[in-house]
């Protein structure tokens, strides 16, 4: 029963550490409609601006947070003015998909010229330490994360519900042309939306890097974990997206544990596989304006 | 060259020299070097340029972007080492690994084309994933992450070698099978049925064609062909491990050439292998681990650079520079050759479609409600009724785009028997051809193209069908813009473009939803004459419209159609006057005006 508990407990750290990367990915796929696949990328390049700040400056990771936060929203918010706002007409979708696989490579493989193959450890500063909750072991890291991932989903839900410009970046949303009629400026809430999205997953870089080393490739197991955890909470909901987080990261400890470890991202994908069949909308998602990017 | 048609025979004749000098070039150069580094160039750049176009098949011709190719290549490329370690010769494995593959494909793709875009991508990289897991998983059969190496046993029957030079020349045979296979699919009518499906898959059912057979055929050539590189390049590289078979980035690269060449053209692939394969090897020799990332980095730019300023790729650019002087196409449009119309009123022949008690709900809306009615031969139907009546969902019904919850639809077969089709295809099949409310042309396609869709319905040979096409296309007026692309049409155009490719199937029972909606008086004048010619060949037309001079002066009968329910039927001046119908379309004030 231990065991159990405490497998449980590392899934739900685990899904906390998923939603934190998938709440940006989600955001921006409902709001600008594009699949963001640099999106692991951003968590990589945060990563190592975290980790060069907090070992340039000796700081604690989680403060730097205060600086890559913002790098990640100017980051994103060029993405979308030039890569992805000249494109928003196009009229094959592949030009978009290729438009971020593109920038996806480039990033990657700018990361492996500059900091060639080897793994960056970000000091941790005490947030590998562990705690006990009651029988269960748990890093303070981890908690902090999790803590995080709540924090953001409902500050994002209030800003979107009850701001000014939260409204604006929904209307644009459910109808481009209408929002555009009662005098929202559509490109710039996409370029913010884009820029927020991206922000959120640099404030997810912050505190992860001192849990996980840096690579140049971390950024693609997240981010293919993190569409998974869209899908599954239906793309573009925000608390869809963290729920279906904590039921990925459970799925991945439990078969983790009972099938095989090497064995757990062929059943994460697999369910994966099987929502998008079968039920695209995912398992929390409402119906939403998917016109021109589904059947 | 797959416009060939709308570009000069020189230019045309041009196009093949500069291929056929490149494809020698790849033999050639590295025989006239030869060095080794320069040899491991070109083989390279065949491999890439082999895999891109087999690739293409799916992700160009039929527009199904996949990210995960690498599954092929390394079924391919596993099967052949796993051969060849039992002492099955590579020429033998290569076809074990393309059989896998195809049933790989199958079972990946089926399921999976429904969805679009950016989902199939990520469907298909969900995929490598999990092949890739699994090939690590199952060490006994692939070694697992310690990768597998094959038995040094040289010679052709082993497809390993000590030279270079045999290497080469098997990789460029398989380039050349790769190209031979993704240009006659092109020029062939499956090419076309897969270009016409990427580009409006309703608008290509209901011309007749089998999307998802299409579909399933172009992927199965395409991982056999992958499959069989995936093979040769095994032996080539003479040790593989799941992490560089069934690698997202190199699926990715695969994709990335074809798309930078020009995607579903038939030799952009070749060109993107061959601009940027040495690009990589380069950095690799010449750098070496120094430059480690240098060459994703550069591919990663290049592609975004080329999405953003041509789309088209390198084949848009040869285009650009190749194509005629753009005709300017007239504003004034050709006459049709419309049959004067005969005096007498014919007499309407037997049956040809019955529908009985048609029912349609969604979700709490009734939207069709016992809808019943007959179709004779050589008749005009004109179905009317106010905006949201439900009259495009009972053609939705009549062409099976919509499965009615209760009620049925027979129609007479050429055989003589009563027959109840279901799919779009059995429709089309029987005869019965349809057109949309919202004009839907294959926009990539020329107006010759366009027709030519419909036309193979009757004539599977291209060259048939092209006759077919044009005639189709004089008769209606469209014979001046047969080289255009659809797009480039105005909305009159269009209608009839979707009339033509209709009328190209030749059908017996002609649907046409508002064919006259938005076009101008002349247009209209000129529709109403057509209908009547197509019907003095014997077709029966179920006509919804709008514009009602053209209703009135061409239904031989007329249905009236208000909130699902058929409220008056008959002659059209009988109609118009009836006081349900009245009220329908202008409210109970009006019934006695």
């Amino acid at each position: 029963m231990d065991t159990f508990l405490q497998i449980v407990a590392n899934g739900l750290m685990l899904g906390g550490l998923f939603a934190i990367v998938a709440v940006g990915l989600t955001l921006i796929f409902g709001i600008v409609k594009v699949i963001n696949f640099a999106h692991g990328e951003f968590l990589m390049v945060g990563m190592y601006l975290s980790f060069l700040l907090s070992t340039g400056l000796d700081v604690h990771p989680y403060l730097t947070a205060a600086a890559v936060a913002p790098a990640l929203f100017v980051l994103g918010a060029l993405t979308q003015r030039l890569l992805i706002q000249p494109l928003m007409s196009a009229r094959d979708e592949h030009v978009q998909i290729f438009a971020t696989v593109g920038l996806s490579t480039a990033l990657m493989n700018l990361a492996l010229l500059i900091f060639g193959a080897d793994i960056a450890n970000t000091p941790a500063h005490g947030v590998r330490s562990q705690v006990m909750l009651g029988e269960v072991r748990i890093l303070t890291g981890q908690l902090w994360v999790l803590a995080a991932a709540v924090a953001l989903v409902i500050g994002l839900q209030l800003f979107m519900k009850k701001t000014r410009t939260g409204r604006a970046i929904r209307a644009t949303a459910q109808n481009r042309a209408a929002a555009r009629l009662m005098g929202i400026n559509d490109k710039f809430i996409y370029i913010l939306t884009f820029g927020i999205g991206a922000a959120c997953v640099g404030l997810g870089s912050s505190l992860i890097a001192p849990l996980y080393p840096t690579s140049p490739t971390i950024g693609t197991y997240f981010v293919l974990i993190a569409f998974v955890c869209v899908v599954l909470g239906g793309l573009g909901s925000i608390p869809g997206a963290f729920f279906g987080a904590l039921v990925i990261g459970l799925v991945d400890a439990l078969s983790g544990f009972y099938i095989g470890s090497d064995l757990r991202e062929a059943v994460v994908f697999t369910i994966f596989l099987l929502i998008l069949i079968l039920k695209p909308s995912g398992l929390f998602g409402t119906r939403m304006n998917l016109s021109h990017v589904s059947p | 060259m797959t416009r060939a048609s709308d570009t000069p025979m020189t230019a045309h004749r041009l196009g093949l020299i500069a291929v056929a000098v490149l494809l020698a070039g790849l033999v050639a150069v590295p025989v006239a070097v030869g060095d080794q580094f320069v040899y491991h160039i070109f083989i390279t750049i065949c491999i890439f340029a082999a895999l891109s176009t087999a690739w293409n098949i799916v992700g160009g011709y039929a527009g199904q972007l996949s990210l995960g190719h690498a599954i092929f290549y390394g079924i391919g490329g596993y099967a052949g080492v796993i051969l060849v370690n039992l002492g099955i010769s590579p020429w033998i494995g290569m076809f074990a690994g393309a059989a896998v593959a195809v049933v790989a494909a199958i079972v990946v793709s089926w399921p999976c084309f429904r969805l679009h875009g950016p989902f199939f991508a990520l469907a298909t990289i969900a995929f490598l994933e999990v092949f890739r897991v699994l090939a690590l998983h199952f060490r006994e059969l692939t070694g697992g992450a310690t990768g597998l190496m094959i038995p040094l046993k040289i010679g052709w029957e082993w497809m390993v070698f000590r030279e270079r030079l045999p290497a080469l020349l098997i990789a460029f045979g398989m380039l050349l099978v790769c190209l031979a296979v993704a240009w006659a699919i092109r020029s062939h009518r499956l090419g076309f049925y897969l270009v016409a499906t990427r580009e409006r898959e309703s608008a290509a059912k209901a011309a007749g064609v089998g999307t998802v057979k299409v579909r399933l055929m172009a992927v199965a050539v395409s991982a056999a062909l992958s499959a069989m590189v995936g093979t040769f390049h095994a032996m080539y590289l003479t040790f593989i491990e799941p992490e560089s078979m069934f690698s997202l980035q190199f699926s990715i690269q695969i994709a990335m050439f074809a798309l930078i060449g020009g995607i579903g053209t038939v030799w952009g692939p070749l060109l993107g292998a061959m601009l940027l394969v040495p690009i990589t090897e380069f950095a690799r020799g010449a750098l070496g681990s120094e430059a480690i990332g240098l060459h994703g980095f550069v591919y990663g730019v290049v592609l975004m650079l080329v999405v953003l300023f041509l789309p088209n790729g390198i084949m848009g650019l040869v285009h650009r520079f190749t194509a005629a002087p753009g005709k300017t196409v007239g504003e004034q449009a050709a006459p049709v050759a419309a049959a004067p119309r005969s005096a007498e009123p014919r007499e309407a022949g037997r049956e040809v479609m019955r529908v009985e008690g048609l029912q349609k709900h969604f979700g709490g809306l009734h939207v069709t409600n016992d809808v019943g009615f007959t179709l004779r031969e050589g008749e005009i139907l004109g179905v009317i009724g106010p905006n949201g009546a439900g009259k495009t969902t009972v053609f939705n019904m009549l062409s099976g785009f919509l499965k009615p919850d209760e009620g049925k639809v027979s129609v007479l077969s050429p055989s003589g028997e009563w027959q109840q089709p279901v799919t779009p295809g059995d429709f089309a099949s029987i005869g019965v051809g349809r057109t949309f409310q919202i004009v839907q042309p294959f926009a990539a396609m020329t107006v010759e193209e366009n027709i030519m869709v419909g036309a193979f319905h009757r004539h599977p040979h291209v060259g048939d069908a092209r006759e077919a096409a044009r005639e189709t296309a004089h008769r209606m007026g469209l014979g001046p813009y047969l080289n255009a692309e659809a797009s480039s049409l105005t909305i009159g155009g269009l209608k009839r473009l979707e009339v033509a490719r209709v009328m190209a199937m030749e059908p017996r029972i002609l649907l046409l939803d508002e064919v006259m909606a938005g076009i101008n008086q002349t247009d209209v004048r000129r529709a109403v004459d057509l209908m009547l010619s197509i019907r003095d060949t014997g077709v029966s037309i179920i006509a919804i419209e709008h514009v009602m001079q053209a209703v009135m002066s061409l239904s031989d009968r007329v249905i009236v159609i208000n909130s699902g329910q058929i409220i008056a039927q008959g002659d059209p001046h009988d109609v118009v006057r009836d006081a349900h119908v009245i009220e329908a379309y202008l409210g109970k004030d009006f019934t006695h005006a």
